[in-house]
């Protein structure tokens, strides 16, 4: 895991916090934090795009972000937990890592 | 007219993707206007989509729009790397992406 992919990674983590903050903020330094949360994420993605393709990073933020969203639901909002969901969270994984597998191909073979 | 929300929505994010490509191209004000303006726009419509639909099937939508429309400014216009193995895990995670905003 070399240090952009951990850009994306941690830019993702941000994202669940603002997803919940805009769902659950009621007072001002809930929301404070929420967009303080936005600001990050959105900071690291554009960092991350520096050197990743921008397509690669956006598609792997929101998925990332979708994953940790639907978990945090299940561990802290009592969402329901059943298999089709922890499915389609491993078929995302796949795609993830796939994604960041053939992207550090193509900068092997670039460089 | 929620549809049309909606398809809004997902455009405009495709512009905030380009406004993230231009950011990182030339530190302009229009470049961060473009990436502000796209993401802010995009959340205000998909708001306004929401009230009348779903929102698992107008979180899905827009998501799969956003990103496929995000993904495809990048190769055509940014040079990003258009294999068919990054196409490939750039669908796997749409429709997985689509799926658990449509189960949840």
């Amino acid at each position: 895991m070399n240090k952009e992919w951990m850009k994306v990674l941690i830019a993702a983590v941000f994202e669940v916090f603002w997803v919940i903050g805009l769902k659950h903020a009621d007072d001002v330094w809930a929301w404070i934090g929420t967009l303080i949360a936005i600001a990050v994420s959105f900071y690291l993605m554009i960092m991350a795009g520096k050197t990743l393709p921008v397509g690669t990073v956006y598609a792997v933020f929101v998925g990332l972000g979708t994953a940790g969203t639907v978990i945090a639901d299940i561990l802290f909002f009592g969402e329901s937990f059943n298999l089709p969901k922890i499915g389609l969270i491993a078929l995302l994984l796949i795609g993830v890592v796939g994604l960041k597998l053939v992207t550090k191909e193509q900068e092997e073979v670039s460089s | 007219m929620a549809w049309i929300y909606l398809i809004l929505a997902g455009a405009f994010e495709v512009v905030g993707v380009n406004g993230m490509n231009l950011v990182n191209k030339k530190k302009s004000i229009v470049s961060f206007l473009t990436l502000i303006i796209g993401f802010a726009a995009s959340f205000i419509l998909l708001a306004l989509a929401m009230k009348s639909l779903p929102m698992g099937l107008a979180y899905a939508v827009w998501t799969g729009i956003g990103t496929i429309g995000g993904t495809l400014v990048g190769m055509l216009f940014y040079g990003d790397p258009k294999d068919w193995k990054r196409i490939a895990f750039i669908g796997i995670i749409i429709a997985a992406v689509v799926g658990l905003k449509l189960t949840t």
